[in-house]
């Protein structure tokens, strides 16, 4: 384990290994569920897991421009979340259904 | 110690409501399971004494991004989808698998390695004397980030445009060119709608 700031009360470590398992989570959403929304909240896991990772270093570091980035994150997180779910709509108005595997008109 | 157990806890339930979320049936569920792990990851921000970002974490995920998709989920008719299979048939397994390899390659890697801390002086005794962390967190955001912060206020603005244009109903013109309109559903499907 690694050696850890004396004030610092929690291992690094364990943000990332909280992080990596988050991601991963996030991962196997993306490839295996064909609901458009739950893909969707898959994205929003792996970037809070992301989130993680940067908080906890920036505690580690002692430096705060690993939190100024997380805000970016999140700006990108709900402009994501704002056309991904316009796109959505879009998507259900056109096809009537939300599965990812049926949107293949433009396959070759 | 107290910290320890805290974050332990935490991070079981931020696990399991991430878990729970991927493998939920119904959307509603799947999205207030997403909600609590948000909620479970601001309570680590607050352990790790990042107090502003655990309130904007509440706030903007916890509170705009669930009432958007929310808002969305009602206003779309999604039940009909539970009865539907929910995962891919050809790569399920193949993508479980592989994913587990790569989590257990993350924890081979991260065991191997000792970080050294930068120390660059912002400890919780220094961000309280310097006047508490939100004051430190934004002299650090408007003086050394100020353009990037700028050009965030500019994707915001895009993504607002964005769907607003992608949601609008077209124009009559085009709808013409359309093979088939979406109000003209069979009388069963429209039935369905009603109940």
């Amino acid at each position: 384990m690694a050696p850890t700031p004396a004030d610092m009360p929690i291992p690094v470590d364990w943000y990332l290994y909280l992080s990596a398992a988050l991601f991963m989570t996030g991962v196997v959403g993306v490839l295996t569920r064909r609901n458009l929304f739950i893909i969707l909240f898959s994205i929003e896991l792996m970037m809070n897991a992301v989130n993680l990772n940067l908080v906890g270093f920036s505690r580690f570091h002692e430096n705060l421009t690993g939190q100024n980035f997380v805000l970016f994150t999140m700006v990108v997180a709900a402009a994501e979340a704002a056309v991904g779910l316009a796109i959505a709509t879009a998507l259900f108005r056109n096809r009537q259904t939300l599965m990812v595997d049926l949107f293949d008109r433009m396959k070759g | 110690m107290v910290e320890k157990i805290l974050f332990i806890i935490f991070a079981v339930m931020t696990v399991a409501g991430g878990v729970g979320t991927i493998t939920r049936r119904n959307v509603i569920h799947a999205l207030l399971l997403l909600v609590f792990t948000f909620l479970n990851v601001a309570a680590i921000f607050f352990l790790t004494q990042a107090y502003f970002l655990a309130v904007i974490q509440i706030l903007v995920y916890a509170g705009a991004i669930l009432v958007l998709f929310v808002f969305v989920i009602m206003f779309l008719n999604l039940r009909t989808f539970q009865e539907q299979e929910q995962t891919h048939r050809g790569q399920r397994w193949v993508a479980l698998v592989l994913s587990v390899l790569v989590l257990a390659e993350f924890i081979i890697v991260l065991a191997g390695i000792t970080f050294v801390s930068a120390k660059g002086g912002f400890t919780p005794e220094a961000i309280t004397a310097a006047g508490g962390s939100t004051r430190v967190f934004s002299n650090a955001l408007f003086n050394q980030t100020l353009l990037p912060f700028e050009v965030a206020s500019v994707i915001l603005l895009v993504a607002m445009v964005g769907a607003i244009i992608l949601v609008k109903k077209e124009k009559a013109a085009n709808v013409a060119t359309r093979e088939w309109e979406p109000d003209a559903e069979s009388p069963a499907e429209a039935a369905e709608e009603e109940v």
